[in-house]
């Protein structure tokens, strides 16, 4: 029992002596006290002298109220020397900071003068780190919990090994050099312009916002990306995009180092809020960004009709559409292939496509990009151009050449491309599906392609034969049950219902008691149940794929359901040919005819 | 205490009473030990090791900046910079009487408050005023500029020689 006491009490004293020594005993006090000797040493004047003795160590610390947020940098506790020029060839941390005309110091009768006075603008404002912390650890932002440790100096210990060695560089503090340096053509942000020219040109503002900039809405906005990223977790977003987040739709772009460095130090610099801006000049970039920025950061191509062809092809491979696409070896694997796009597209799909991806394909996930139409049309008019002569052997070596990106390996429709398209690939292994279908309605769909949706028409690139020989190959591998003779459906040829706002109106009605579930009360395919089905709910607002569908073939799917499906054979739940009358009204009406329907292939 | 059946054999059992008293004081000096370095710690944290307000040193720019003859008041730095031929002095502007900053007038300070009136070296000439101003320690630091000290309070008429 007294044992015990005494012991209890030992260690009590010794978590109180441990406690009093880490409060009274400090690193800082040490590096102080050994600059004030070494000054006194070098102390050549009675006033040098005089400006050292007397002075004990104390926190010293700089309190800056003009760069945002107040910000207490206790930097030069430790750092004591960095305003005495005596200092320059000494060990960290007494040690001068450096002086360089390139930072606006001048030199004035021998002596330096800084631009950046550290009494006026702290440490922090360019370097970053913890300015309250006295210990290295904190103060340098070591520790992994600080967002901004010492710009180019400090790597955190959890930042991935093969980054480290990039991301120490002072050309990193270039990003908060930008925080009051805004101008475009300042000397001391070069890299900061290159990231930013490098931000248009690889087309990071299709899918990304930064206020002022750019209004993509695919990825998340950076408008604030380097405050809320380490320059880390920056260069790993752009060098391997699927490291963080496995289902991210972000491509892989082939920069180079100096390239991805250059980015990472241009989104470091978006923090929102710049230090030298005002509430008014942020008020009105707000009002702006867009179009006109980015085209003006651009800088468009003036295309001249001579050389249309090669000024396009530039466009698309300057401006990372192979980040996506695939054409020829080179394949992005988000987006399809564009190897055989002149014999798959008309140059004016091509056109409407690229000023409106989602005119033409209703879900795309490609982004409006801002160029200009003259752009568009040479981009076009290059794509067009694509004709290649596809050597097809036989039709298991089509398939794997043509459909097997999207359609996949085992027919199954997990193709590598799959998950990034809208309506997703049809599954050629379900038989119910499969064979449900006239084999003539399976060629069409091979032959011209299915509108509104990724399924182009291979029609120019394979003749009948060809088709017909693909189809038997999927039969034999995929679907691997054999055809029945398919009983004939009584099916009208066209709507027997005339178009009326009122047979609309009972459609709707009819639409949302009993489609909605799964097609969505807006019939645009996102009905509750729809996350719960494969293939997925047809988006019904998809107006070329609408448009391409005729009455007889809706009033089969409705009346007799679609095998392989959720679709239901509604003819078993009471809906009689005029109840699917309005519905196929209702349908139409919600898809005008619009010129889109143009590019629909008819041939 | 039960009987531990122990206490009669082993070594230590020799003198239990000479044992016990010996733990009694070691457990004694642990504890008044980590007492005294817990009052001391509480004395002296009473007062902080940094506060949020202005740097109490900072610099004033250079010597070149202040030609001879000159008296600034310096508003948010509470000190009036004095220069006489090639000596630079800092006085305190605070009022010693209720901490109002007081102006320079012709025969030296005077305080808008209570009429406080000191002469050029700050010494109190009338009013409620009870002490002399301050003067602060100014020193050359290695960079070339004046640096003032308002920790550091000197005798009135001393002066750094630049």
């Amino acid at each position: 029992m007294q044992l015990a006491l005494a012991i209890g009490s030992f260690v009590i004293l010794l978590v109180h002596g441990v406690v009093f020594y880490n409060q009274f005993f400090h690193d800082w006090e040490r590096y102080q006290t050994a600059y004030f000797d070494q000054a006194r040493g070098l102390a050549k004047t009675d006033a040098e002298r005089a400006a050292v003795t007397g002075r004990s160590a104390r926190i010293e610390q700089v309190i800056v109220t003009n760069f945002g947020e107040k910000r207490v940098d206790r930097c030069l506790t430790c750092h004591t020397a960095v305003d005495d020029p005596r200092f320059t060839q000494h060990a960290h941390p007494t040690k001068t900071h450096p002086y360089s005309e390139a930072l606006g110091d001048v030199r004035r009768n021998g002596q330096w003068e800084r631009r950046h006075k550290f009494a006026d603008f702290g440490c922090t404002v360019c370097h970053d780190g913890q300015g309250r912390g006295l210990q290295e650890h904190y103060s340098h932002g070591e520790d992994h919990f600080w967002p901004d440790p010492l710009l180019g100096f400090v790597t955190q210990a959890g930042w991935r090994a093969d980054y480290t060695p990039h991301l120490k560089g002072t050309v990193y503090m270039e990003a908060n050099c930008a925080q009051c340096h805004t101008e475009e053509n300042f000397p001391g942000t070069a890299t900061v312009q290159q990231g930013r020219e490098l931000f248009f040109k690889s087309n990071c503002y299709g899918c990304h916002r930064i206020e002022g900039m750019s209004d993509g809405t695919l990825g998340p906005d950076l408008s604030d990306g380097g405050k809320k990223f380490k320059l880390d977790y920056l260069w790993e977003a752009i060098d391997d995009p699927r490291a963080n987040l496995a289902t991210s739709v972000m491509p892989k772009f082939n920069l180079t180092t100096e390239e991805t460095r250059a980015l990472v130090i241009f989104l470091k610099s978006r923090k929102g809020k710049n230090l030298s801006e005002t509430e008014i000049q942020r008020y009105r970039l707000k009002l702006t960004g867009g179009a006109e920025l980015v085209q003006a950061a651009i800088r468009p191509v003036t295309i001249t009709p001579a050389a249309m062809l090669e000024q396009g092809k530039d466009l698309v491979r300057d401006r990372a559409c192979l980040a996506c696409h695939k054409l020829g070896d080179e394949d992005g694997g988000i987006a399809p292939d564009l190897t055989y796009e002149g014999l798959l597209k008309e140059e004016d799909w091509l056109f409407a496509h690229f000023r409106n991806p989602r005119s033409t394909v209703a879900d795309s996930i490609m982004p409006a990009f801002r160029f200009t139409d003259d752009e568009f049309r040479a981009m076009s008019a290059y794509l067009a151009s694509l004709r290649p002569a596809p050597r097809l052997a036989s039709a298991a070596e089509t398939y794997r050449a043509l459909c097997e990106r999207c359609h996949g390996e085992k027919g199954d429709g997990h193709g590598t491309i799959a998950i990034y398209l809208d309506p997703y690939p049809r599954d050629l292994t379900k038989a119910g599906f499969m064979n449900s279908k006239p084999v003539e309605r399976l060629a069409g769909s091979i032959r011209d392609g299915v509108p509104g949706t990724s399924m182009p028409g291979w029609g120019r690139l394979l003749d009948d034969a060809q088709i017909n020989g693909l189809l038997d190959h999927i039969q034999t591998e995929f679907t691997r049950q054999p055809r029945r003779e398919l009983k004939a459906r009584k099916v009208p040829d066209a709507n027997p219902v005339a178009m009326s706002a009122e047979s609309a109106a009972r459609g709707e009605a009819m639409f949302v008691r009993r489609c909605g579930g799964c097609h969505g009360r807006k019939a645009d395919g996102k009905g509750p149940n729809s996350l719960d089905i494969l293939p997925r709910p047809r988006n019904l607002r998809n107006a070329p794929f609408v448009h391409s569908t005729n009455d007889a073939r809706m009033f089969d799917a409705i009346l007799y359901g679609v095998q392989g499906t959720a679709m239901p054979p509604w003819i078993d739940y009471g809906l009689s040919v005029n109840d699917v009358g309005d519905l196929v009204n209702f349908i139409r009406s919600l898809n005008p005819e619009q010129k889109e329907s143009q590019y629909a292939r008819t041939d | 205490m039960g009987v531990n059946p122990r206490r009669d054999s082993g070594a230590a059992a020799a003198d239990p009473v000479q044992r016990r008293r010996m733990l009694a004081w070691l457990s004694s000096v642990g504890l008044f030990g980590s007492a005294v370095l817990s009052a001391f710690s509480n004395f002296v944290f009473i007062k902080p090791r940094a506060t949020y307000g202005t740097p109490q040193r900072f610099s004033i720019g250079k010597p070149d900046d202040y030609p001879a003859g000159t008296r600034i008041a310096m508003e948010a730095r509470r000190i009036c910079v004095v220069r006489e031929g090639d000596k630079i002095a800092a006085i305190s502007t605070t009022c010693t009487h209720l901490g109002c900053i007081v102006g320079l007038s012709e025969t030296g300070f005077a305080c808008p408050c209570h009429g406080s009136r000191f002469d050029t070296d700050g010494h109190v000439t009338g009013g409620p005023a009870p002490r002399a101003l301050p003067w602060y320690q100014v020193t050359l630091a290695p960079n070339g500029e004046i640096e003032v000290d308002k920790d550091a309070e000197v005798e009135p008429g001393s002066y750094l020689s630049v």
